[in-house]
C-alpha cells in the first residue's frame, strides 16, 4: 500500500504525539537527575537542564542502601523471570495442544486468578509464609512474583505457540518424535520471541512489584528497589534529586535487557517452512 | 514396500462425516490417486492412513498389519505436506536427516543417507542452508528428501504440488513420477487436479462427500465413468452433459435419443446396461474432443461465444439454441469467430447416457 503525503504527515504527526506522551516522563526524570537541586525545585520549570551535576548519583551510590536494594532486586527479578519461562512454556504447549478432561476449563480459569485483588491474598500469604518460615526471604518474593505472572505468561506464550504451523509439528510427529522432543527442539526455537516477551513480562511485574514486597521484607538489607526507594520519600521532606537519580538508575536494568533480549525479537522465524 | 487396505473407514467431526465407509485395497508398489472437489474427504483419508487422525469406525492395514490405532511413527509411513512443513531453524541436511536421528541412527549412517538423497534430488549444493533461503521447488524437494530417508513402506503426498507455479509444477510431476520409478513404493497422492491425477497414477479413486465414486486405471476413468460426478470430474475441459429423452430402441440393444432443445435428433447410442425405454429421460455427456466437425447446413449449431486458442487445439464456447453452452474441441485452424455460428456432428460411439439420478445407463 502507497501513503499520500498527506496520510504520512499525519501518520509522522500522530507516531511523534505517542512518542512526545511516552518518552516526556523518562526525559524529565533522566534530566532532573542532573540538575542542582535549585533547578529542579525552581518556579519555572526548565526542559532542558541550565545545570550539571553528578552530586545525587554520588550520595545515591555512596550515602544510601541502593546498590543492596539493586542487587535484592535483581536477584528476585532474574530468578522470577527464569522460573517464569520455564514454567510457562511446558504448560502452554499442555494446554495448547494436549487432550486432558477439564482443559478448557482450567484455561479460562487460570485467568480468574487475577481477578482477585492482591491485598486480598497478602494476609493468608503471609500467615503462610510465616508458617514456613519464609518471612524476610527473597525466595517468599520470588515465589509471589512467580505466581502472579504465570498466568498471563501461559496466556500469552500460547499464543505464541498458536502461531506455529500445525504441519510442523504433524511432520515431526510423522518423523517418529515424541513430545517433548517436539517442544524441546521444534516448538522452543519457533518460539523465541514469545520466550523473550514473556521472560520480560515476569522481569518487569518482578521489578515493580512493591506490595508484597513491602510487607513480605522486614529487614532492610533485603528490599528491593521499589520498597527500598519508598524509604528516601521522608515524611516532612523529599530529595527530588536523589529520587529522580534512583529512578534514573532502577530503569538502566531494564534497558540493558530489552537490548539484549532484542534481537530475540526476530520477525519471519518460521519463514520458509511453510510457503 | 507395503500393500495397503481400508476396511469401512470412517471418521466424523462432531456430527459430520467426513470420511463415510471407505472400503479399499491397494496393491504393494502401486501409485494410488485420490481425487475429488475440495472437501470430498480425500485429505482426511490420507490423515486416517498416516495415523494424524483416529478413525470412528473401521480399521487400517498397512503391509497386513492392523495399525488402526497405532503412532504414525510405527506404521512405516512418510508424508510431504502441502505446506511442505519444513523445520524453519534446520538446515537442508537436519532436516532431511530428523526421522533417522529420531530412530537413533548412528551418525555415520546419517550423514552417509542424507548425502545419498542430495545427490539424487540435486540438493547438494544446499545442504548447509536454512529452509528460507530455498525457491519453492527446493523446499519441495526438501521435503520429499525428509520422506525418503526413512525407506517408508508406503508414501503419502498431500497436494504437494498446490504451492508452486505451473511450470515448477510440471517439473515436480515429473520428479515424483521418476521417484515412483525408481523407488517402486507405495505411494498414495491426494490432489484436487484432475491432470496430475490422470498423469500420476496407476490408479484413481474419485471420491465426493467421503464416499469413493468410483476407482479405476485413469484411461479406464475417462472412457468408461461409472456416472455423470466421475464422467465430469475427469477429463478436461470438463464434459458437456445435455438433456435428452430415449425415442427408440434398435433390435441390437442400441437406443435411439433425441436432445430437442439443443437441436440434437436421433442419435444412435449403445448403453452400458439394457437400454431403457422410450420415453425415458436421460442425460447426454459428450466429451469436449468427441465433436465432429460438420459442414452440414443442418447440423447442430449455435453461436460461438469464446473460443480458447491453445495453439494445437482449440476450445470452442457454443452457445445452443436452448441457452445451454457446450465446449467443442477443433483441432484444425478454421476461421471461427466470436459471433458466428457454429456447426458440429456427434461422435455417438463415444457419447455416453447417464440417468436422473447421474448414474451410468
Amino acid at each position: 500500500m502507497k501513503r499520500s503525503v498527506v496520510q504520512s504527515f499525519w501518520l509522522a504527526l500522530s507516531g511523534f504525539g505517542l512518542l512526545l506522551v511516552i518518552g516526556l516522563p523518562f526525559w524529565w526524570v533522566i534530566t532532573g537527575s542532573i540538575k542542582l537541586p535549585r533547578e529542579i525545585i525552581g518556579r519555572v520549570p526548565t526542559m532542558i537542564p541550565q545545570s550539571f551535576t553528578l552530586q545525587h548519583f554520588q550520595k545515591l551510590l555512596q550515602a544510601s542502601d541502593f546498590l543492596v536494594y539493586l542487587i535484592n532486586s535483581v536477584l528476585v527479578s532474574v530468578a522470577s523471570a527464569i522460573i517464569v519461562v520455564v514454567l510457562a512454556v511446558p504448560a502452554a504447549y499442555a494446554f495448547f495442544r494436549m487432550r486432558f478432561p477439564g482443559r478448557n476449563g482450567l484455561y479460562r480459569a487460570i485467568l480468574l486468578a487475577y481477578a482477585f485483588p492482591s491485598i486480598v491474598i497478602l494476609i493468608p500469604l503471609y500467615g503462610m509464609f510465616s508458617a514456613l518460615g519464609l518471612i524476610d526471604s527473597p525466595l517468599a518474593l520470588i515465589i509471589v512474583n512467580v505466581a502472579l505472572a504465570l498466568p498471563f505468561s501461559i496466556w500469552m506464550m500460547r499464543s505464541f505457540l498458536s502461531n506455529v504451523p500445525r504441519e510442523i509439528e504433524e511432520a515431526a510427529v510423522v518423523d517418529g518424535a515424541p513430545p517433548a522432543v517436539i517442544l524441546v527442539r521444534i516448538m522452543i526455537p519457533l518460539i523465541t520471541p514469545g520466550i523473550a516477551s514473556v521472560g520480560i513480562f515476569a522481569f518487569i511485574s518482578a521489578w515493580t512489584e512493591y506490595l508484597f514486597a513491602s510487607v513480605l521484607i522486614v529487614s532492610d538489607a533485603r528490599r528491593t528497589i521499589p520498597v527500598g526507594f519508598a524509604g528516601i520519600i521522608g515524611q516532612y521532606q523529599i530529595d527530588w534529586g536523589l529520587l529522580l537519580a534512583g529512578a534514573t538508575a532502577a530503569i538502566l536494568p531494564v534497558v540493558l535487557l530489552f537490548a539484549f533480549v532484542g534481537r530475540w525479537f526476530v520477525a519471519g522465524l518460521t519463514e520458509g517452512a511453510v510457503k | 514396500m507395503s500393500g495397503l487396505s481400508l476396511h469401512a473407514v470412517r471418521k466424523r467431526f462432531g456430527d459430520t462425516e467426513v470420511v463415510g465407509g471407505v472400503d479399499l485395497d491397494i496393491r504393494d508398489g502401486e501409485f494410488v490417486v485420490f481425487v475429488g472437489p475440495s472437501g470430498c474427504g480425500k485429505s482426511t483419508l490420507l490423515r486416517l492412513i498416516a495415523g494424524l487422525e483416529t478413525t470412528s469406525s473401521g480399521q487400517i492395514h498397512i503391509d497386513g498389519r492392523d495399525v488402526t490405532g497405532e503412532d504414525p511413527v510405527k506404521r512405516g509411513i512418510a508424508m510431504v505436506f502441502q505446506t511442505y512443513a519444513l523445520y524453519p531453524h534446520m538446515t537442508v541436511a537436519t532436516n532431511i536427516g530428523f526421522p533417522l536421528e529420531m530412530g537413533k541412527r548412528p551418525k555415520e549412517e546419517i550423514d552417509r543417507k542424507v548425502a545419498e538423497i542430495a545427490r539424487t534430488l540435486h540438493l547438494e549444493p544446499y545442504l548447509q542452508r536454512k529452509p528460507r533461503e530455498l525457491s519453492g521447488g527446493q523446499r519441495q524437494r526438501v521435503a520429499i528428501g525428509r520422506a525418503i530417508v526413512r525407506q517408508p513402506g508406503v508414501f503419502l503426498f498431500d497436494e504437494p504440488l498446490s504451492n508452486l507455479d505451473a511450470e515448477l509444477r510440471i517439473q515436480m510431476r515429473l520428479e515424483i513420477a521418476r521417484l515412483h520409478q525408481q523407488l517402486k513404493t507405495t505411494m498414495i497422492y491426494v490432489t484436487h487436479d484432475q491432470v496430475e491425477a490422470m498423469t500420476l497414477a496407476s490408479r484413481i479413486v474419485v471420491l465426493r462427500g467421503g464416499k469413493i465414486e468410483q476407482t479405476g486405471a485413469p484411461i479406464e476413468l475417462y472412457e468408461n465413468p461409472d456416472n455423470s460426478f466421475v464422467a465430469g470430474f475427469i477429463g478436461s475441459p470438463k464434459m458437456n452433459f445435455l438433456s435428452a429423452e430415449v425415442v427408440g430402441r434398435t433390435g441390437s440393444n442400441e437406443v435411439v435419443v433425441s436432445a430437442l432443445q439443443a437441436g440434437l435428433r436421433d442419435l444412435t447410442v449403445t448403453p452400458r446396461g439394457p437400454a431403457p425405454a422410450p420415453g425415458t429421460p436421460v442425460t447426454l455427456g459428450i466429451r469436449p474432443e468427441h465433436f465432429l466437425p460438420s459442414p452440414d447446413q443442418s447440423a447442430v449449431g449455435g453461436t460461438v461465444s469464446v473460443i480458447e486458442r491453445l495453439g494445437g487445439v482449440s476450445y470452442v464456447y457454443v452457445q445452443l439454441p436452448d441457452g445451454s453452452v457446450v465446449t467443442v474441441e477443433r483441432r484444425e485452424h478454421e476461421h471461427i469467430e466470436p459471433g458466428q455460428v457454429h456447426r458440429f456432428a456427434v461422435n455417438p460411439a463415444r457419447v455416453f447416457l447417464f440417468d436422473n439420478a447421474g448414474f451410468r445407463v
